[in-house]
């Protein structure tokens, strides 16, 4: 009792003593209160239909920072992201050989016909939440994630079986993401190589026309506005999270025996 | 200008609230008082089909007679009764998933019981 006490008033303490040496900028300076300039920049600039040389043709200005203005960024977070699922498979690798028999007949009826209506609308919100990302709030990442969640269902529900049946294989998966990955590196630089081709000026990374390079991606499609190049990019994002996720989803609802045969090693050990 | 329509609307919106409010509040108590996992699980089911199937309906209605919401309103209504039907899907595949799968697993006790009939199935080797 007396021990608890103690050890919440130093909680209390510690968290009190960490506020007061924030509060009164032990961590530097205090972001001020009203939109910095950089913020401000970005708001005015996104969708700013005045100054093309200078927008990103996206509504969302969180998609626009993300895939445009800091490019290069996200596109290494994809490949840590593309790198930590190469070394769960990596891990696996012996996993993925193993054919699989598993005559499991899933759940029961009920949860498999509540689970295929499910699954449609997931896979309908995943896919609004990428095409739509450079129109409302979302993004190739998180729709995939979401879209990840409909063959996890599937697995659980039908059976691992279900998915073999339909010839969803690991190779087929990993060629999708691996593909995915390429397009995306292509999105990148395409600009770039087009330039060289016609013998203009372009940037890595570029959307819209800059004033001293003048190609770009289309900011419209019709009448809605694409973004230029942000929605190939959450289009590719997408199906590369999709299926890296699956991927790993597969992996790990293996057979208990085939799993703890991977993680024990062989006889003499690795 | 309000007609009496949505009046009507409103009024029964508000009507299924209060229920769903009631029925969570008979979920939650029936949770903490009830003696074994099943009987929980059918007062847990009660919370999500009494406690938030119907407030949602109750949500759409108020939304249809809500006037001052413009356009807005069928956009509210519609996505509450979508979200309405895919709540009525879940809660009850959810709980009967939990229930089938506990009594397979033997999971928990079964006592006090008056009849179970998966027991008695099980026993012939029906299931």
């Amino acid at each position: 009792m007396l021990r608890d006490l103690v050890f919440a008033s130093l909680l209390v303490i510690i968290i009190l003593a960490l506020t007061y040496l924030t509060y009164s900028g032990g961590l530097g300076d205090l972001p001020p209160r009203d939109v910095r300039v950089i913020a401000s920049n970005y708001l005015n600039l996104t969708y700013n239909q005045g100054i093309t040389w200078l927008w990103a043709a996206s509504p969302e200005a969180v998609t626009a920072i993300v895939w445009d203005y800091r490019g290069l960024d996200t596109l290494f977070e994809t490949v840590v992201f593309y790198g930590a699922i190469l070394a769960a498979l990596t891990l696996f690798r012996s996993v993925s050989k193993v054919p699989e028999f598993v005559s499991s007949a899933g759940l029961s009826l009920v949860v498999k016909r509540v689970t295929a209506i499910v699954t449609l609308a997931i896979l309908a919100v995943a896919a609004s939440t990428a095409l739509h990302g450079h129109l409302t709030p979302g993004g190739g990442f998180q729709g995939g994630a979401i879209a990840s969640v409909a063959p996890l269902l599937l697995l659980v529900v039908f059976g691992k079986q279900f998915f073999i049946e339909r010839r969803i294989s690991y190779s087929k998966l990993l060629t999708i993401r691996n593909a995915s990955l390429a397009l995306l590196g292509f999105t990148s630089v395409a600009l770039l190589i087009l330039g060289f081709l016609t013998g203009f000026q372009a940037y890595i990374f570029q959307n819209q026309a800059k004033t001293v390079s003048t190609l770009s991606y289309p900011p419209y499609l019709l009448d809605v506005p694409l973004g230029g190049s942000l929605f190939f990019f959450n289009l590719f994002e997408f199906l590369a999270v999709a299926s890296g996720f699956t991927l790993v989803f597969t992996i790990l609802l293996s057979r208990d025996e085939t799993l703890r045969k991977e993680l024990e090693g062989e006889e003499l050990g690795y | 200008m309000t007609t009496l329509i949505e009046w009507v609307l409103v009024i029964a919106g508000q009507f299924l609230i209060t229920i769903g409010v009631l029925c969570d509040l008979v979920a939650s108590i029936a949770m903490l008082r009830f003696p074994n996992f099943y009987t929980r699980l059918h007062a847990a089911t009660v919370g999500s089909i009494g406690g938030a199937f119907l407030p949602i309906i109750g949500v759409a209605l108020v939304a249809a007679g809500s006037d001052f919401l413009g356009s807005y309103r069928w956009f509210l209504c519609g996505a509450s009764l979508v979200i309405a039907f895919i709540e009525l899907l879940l809660a009850g595949a959810g709980s009967h998933a939990l229930a089938r799968a506990t009594h397979r697993a033997r999971a928990a006790p079964t006592k006090p019981v008056i009849v179970d009939y998966l027991e008695e199935d099980r026993g012939k080797g029906e299931v």
